[in-house]
């Protein structure tokens, strides 16, 4: 792994070759990374492996043309090549008119998403992890699949204007599932971390064989609305559009499920919840994130949702610009959680008198981008609630449904502890109404 | 903008050029002799290093990729972006394990050093194995094979391909249209397989993907409709662009996304349903692709993209559609994204029906499958993403056969009371076994007493897929067939993206269930 001072030699290296080619402003990034995984299936390992790479990317302009390379390897030679070879596609293309002058020095955080133990992956000691794991499957007798990756990554970059960045980064995950023998049960758990040691892998394998047991013998029920309780994971799962939709320009040009009637957008506007937060924060203890933008921007805290209330979209460099404003120090990571103390798990089952308790969804795309309708299907554990118990297993099913409509001020009930499952933290939700349209006999 | 040609960048840069000596970006990636003596060398260290070591087999890829993406919006460039990417990786079964390490760094010390590091991985899960692998025979192949094109993406200048995007969104830009965006994206896979086998296979492969799409708005009411022209890509050389009337699909998708903007909602119920090649290749790759991969029966993708509806004894015995249904696997179809010579264990390119006459009849294999179903050849489906990535198993091009008979689209909607004609991608879903899926389209309009009528907006189906393909009545003759395919399919863990198509006519499935996705808030 490269050393600071290394990675940005580099990346000067590199800056160099574009000035001497005739670039007037240039950006170089490098990542440097190794990945380790093993895959577990059928209850044993089926693959596993390791992968070295790097990428260095030059991006250039020669009198506001650009162009872009991206190249993974750091020879001499191939850092002269690949900015020439930028500089040559900069002087073939028309002139950007979204060009921004590249950033100047700038103070960065620290990075806190960093550990030598994940960096440093021990195999013998994965492999006894994970031989108890497929021990628990086979004494539960269930069949285990499940994954375990871990990566270690520098990130460099310099810029003609004098900006200079080094991150290092490391993530470990782990997710299983279980089936039972019969193909009536199956049970699906995740957690990551990035410190390996952690990592609870032995919890994780046990959540997994606890649903798929728990979930045997599902009974059919008809689609519709119902109530519904979705697990962390499954809040994980929908969440994703919510975020993306959060972007200012498309807001602003009309495209977006934030644009409004007469040229307006739905900023300042209460469309969820009063209860719901919905911010970015590097420094969040759960889930740091790197101190850093993708555009290069330190990352401070930014909030999107306030009580309910759309409080801030986000501004790429370019639309800051053109907006007469500053480009936003996120998101880099997304957290939601409640103006209000937490509720369990436990506690939102006991105050409902029928609905569904859902572990995660799968399969979740965008229907309608106007209004954030999403598709899916439950998966992994779908349970029937009456009276406050958990009564029995149901059927998957398919659902047709508006996250707007599904944090709505009305439609939330009880907001849990906020769990990390990367990039998000979000928390269990129950939710007075969900909209399902068909039954699935998938298992 | 002003076109510049090559040769008058080369004059005009001269003395740039000459001071810092810029080669060319497109001749400093073509195969020389040297590159190829070095990377034969690097494979037959590792291999020579993974047998001293206790490697039963060991296989090793030396690929180096190149891609370029052009992005456009309206009348300006957004960006020009070029890549390489150059490495191996090495895949050893050690006890009835595999092991696998990948390196950028092409040189023999590296190349043994990563099969060392693959045989201690494979040792370490040779431990956890409770069946060991066996590879299905395999015949030891020394070839050189290229894919078909004509024009080589990379050479054409790169100005060519930006006045293709601008004219192609001038096109679209018909009035009412708000936004236009659109992409050219090329990629160059150079290949090199070597196998303890003594199999060494060069392969080179061109795919050329445009893909555009169209935004209306209405900034009175906040209403916006986007009508996306994607999936087009091909195993095909810069010929595509040039030969294919892009320009007439860009000024139908203009008028098209104009049209949805004010189109009236369809009402859910039950439909017979026209379903054309540029939507119903996804309901194939979908429903027949996936749940005919052997890994997923086998539970190997359990945690993952999920297992299938067809259990690994049904070949021969499970009923998949009417007796009119005809799927076929196909890795040599022309055109076709998944087309190769040799898969990545350097089994030859195969075609065979996973779907006869309407019963499942075969999966897809690999050397490692075919022995679990009892077959001792593989269809030659092993495919990695990157000289990184393990090879896994990967869907080929899975195309429903026409009809034998010419049967013309007019003819699908002849009998056709209360209708719908489903054109281009909409949203799509399926669960994790194969049976229960969703999907919208581009564009859907109305089929009334055997004739097409107004644009409905907001409309899905849903089904089942032995319902669905059971429902099928009726199949487009041979000169309605099309070739339709996705760039991105994801799969596996770590997750990778594959390039496939599915060539069909278009189809006609009765009394399939149709919702109204703006009622469902």
């Amino acid at each position: 792994m490269l050393n600071r001072d290394d990675a940005i030699k580099i990346c000067e290296t590199v800056l160099a070759h574009a000035k001497a080619a005739g670039a007037e402003d240039a950006s170089v990034s490098l990542s440097d990374s190794v990945e380790s995984h093993a895959r577990l299936a059928d209850n044993r390992v089926t693959t596993s492996g390791r992968a070295d790479d790097i990428d260095i990317t030059a991006t250039v302009w020669v009198g506001k043309r650009r162009g872009a390379t991206t190249v993974n390897d750091s020879s001499a030679a191939a850092l002269q090549q690949l900015a020439n070879d930028a500089v040559q596609i900069a002087r073939l293309s028309p002139v950007q008119r979204e060009y921004v002058p590249t950033l100047g020095p700038l103070q960065y955080g620290d990075d806190r998403g960093y550990a030598a133990a994940t960096a440093n992956l021990d195999l013998a000691a994965r492999a006894k992890s994970l031989q108890a794991v497929l021990d628990s499957c086979r004494a539960q007798k269930v069949t285990g699949a499940g994954f375990h990756t871990t990566r270690v990554s520098a990130t460099a970059a310099a810029t003609a204007n004098g900006n200079r960045r080094y991150f290092r980064s490391t993530r470990a995950d782990f997710s299983v599932t279980a089936r039972t023998p019969d193909g009536t049960g199956s049970g699906y758990f995740s957690g990551d971390h990035f410190d390996i040691s952690r990592l609870d892998v032995p919890h994780i394998a046990t959540q997994a064989i606890n649903k798929a047991i728990t979930s045997r013998q599902p009974q059919p029920i008809e689609p519709g609305n119902y109530p519904v309780i979705l697990e962390p994971q499954a809040v994980a799962d929908l969440i994703g559009t919510l975020t993306g939709a959060f972007d200012a320009r498309s807001a602003e040009e009309g495209r977006s499920a934030f644009s409004a009637r007469d040229g307006k957008t739905r900023l300042g506007e209460q469309m969820f919840n009063d209860r719901i937060n919905l911010y970015s924060d590097p420094a969040n203890p759960v889930l740091p994130a790197a101190p850093v933008t993708d555009e290069g921007i330190p990352a401070a805290r930014l909030s999107l949702i306030k009580g309910g209330v759309i409080e801030n979209f986000r501004y790429t460099r370019y639309w800051a610009e053109q907006k007469k404003r500053d480009a936003t120090p996120g998101p880099v990571n997304y957290i939601l959680d409640s103006t209000q103390p937490p509720t369990p798990i436990d506690e939102m089952i006991k105050g409902m008198q029928r609905g569904l308790l859902i572990s995660r969804f799968w399969y979740v795309r965008l229907v309608d981008p106007r209004t954030l309708v999403l598709t899916g299907l439950t998966r992994d554990g779908l349970w029937w609630i009456e009276n406050g118990q958990v009564k029995n297993p149901v059927r998957n099913l398919r659902f047709n449904q508006s996250v707007l409509g599904m944090l709505a001020p009305r439609n939330v009930e009880a907001i849990g502890t906020p769990q990390r499952l990367a990039p998000y933290v979000v928390p269990a939700l129950r939710l007075g109404s969900f909209t399902f349209t068909s039954v699935s006999d998938a298992i | 903008m002003s076109p510049v040609s090559r040769r008058e960048f080369v004059f005009t840069g001269g003395a740039l050029i000459a001071a810092t000596c810029i080669p060319e970006w497109a001749e400093a990636f073509q195969p020389n002799a040297s590159d190829d003596a070095r990377r034969a060398e690097v494979a037959d260290a590792a291999l020579q290093q993974a047998a001293k070591l206790g490697a039963s087999y060991a296989d090793i890829r030396v690929n180096r990729y190149r891609r370029e993406s052009i992005s456009t919006r309206e009348q300006q460039v957004q960006s020009v972006q070029r890549s390489t990417s150059y490495g191996f990786g090495i895949r050893v079964l050690v006890n009835g394990a595999w092991g696998f390490a990948a390196s950028n760094v092409v040189e023999p010390g590296a190349a043994r050093a990563a099969a060392a590091q693959a045989i201690d991985i494979a040792r370490a899960n040779a431990i956890l194995a409770t069946r060991k692998v066996t590879l299905a025979d395999a015949d030891k192949v020394v070839t050189t094979w290229t894919s078909s094109f004509k024009k080589d993406p990379f050479e054409v200048p790169l100005e060519t391909k930006i006045a293709f995007l601008l004219k192609l969104n001038q096109t679209a830009l018909v009035p009412r249209v708000s936004f236009v965006t659109s992409q050219l994206q090329f990629a160059d896979e150079q290949k090199y397989f070597a196998s303890s086998e003594g199999s060494r296979i060069v392969q080179r492969l061109i795919r050329t993907y445009p893909q555009f799409a169209t935004t209306s708005t209405n900034r009175d009411s906040g209403d916006f409709q986007t009508r996306a022209v994607v999936d087009r890509a091909k195993l095909i050389g810069y010929e595509y662009a040039e030969d294919y009337p892009w320009f007439a699909d860009a000024e139908e998708a203009g008028h098209a996304v104009v049209e949805k903007l004010t189109a009236k909602a369809v009402e859910p119920g039950r439909y017979d349903i026209v379903v054309d090649p540029s939507q119903l290749f996804l309901a194939i790759h979908e429903s027949c692709g996936h749940s005919t991969e052997l890994d997923r029966s086998l539970g190997y993708e359990a945690n993952s993209a999920g297992t299938s509806f067809i259990k690994p004894t049904d070949a021969g015995k499970l009923r998949f559609g009417t007796d009119i249904v005809n799927l076929v696997g196909d890795r040599t179809q022309e055109g076709g994204l998944a087309t190769t010579g040799y898969d990545d264990e350097g089994v030859k390119a195969d075609r065979w029906h996973l779907v006869k006459d309407g019963m499942f009849v075969d999966w897809q294999t690999t050397r490692e499958l075919a022995p679990l179903v009892g077959q001792n050849r593989s269809h030659g489906c092993l495919h990695c993403d990157s000289w990184s990535s393990v090879p896994f198993p990967r869907m080929p091009n899975v195309s429903l056969q026409p009809a034998t008979k010419e049967v013309s689209l007019t003819d699908l909607f002849a009998d056709v009371k209360r209708g719908l004609y489903v054109v281009g991608r909409g949203v799509s879903s399926i669960d994790q076994q194969r049976y229960n899926f969703q999907f919208g389209g581009a564009v859907i309009r109305e089929i009334r007493d055997g004739k097409l009528g107004a644009m409905v907006k907001d409309a899905a189906y849903q089904s089942r897929t032995p319902d669905f393909w059971a429902s099928c009545d009726a199949i487009g003759g041979p000169s309605t067939y099309r070739l339709w395919g996705t760039a991105a399919d994801g799969k596996g863990e770590p997750g990778q993206t594959n390039q496939v198509s599915h060539g069909c006519p278009p189809a006609r499935f009765r009394n399939i269930t149709v919702i109204n996705t703006a009622a469902v808030l």
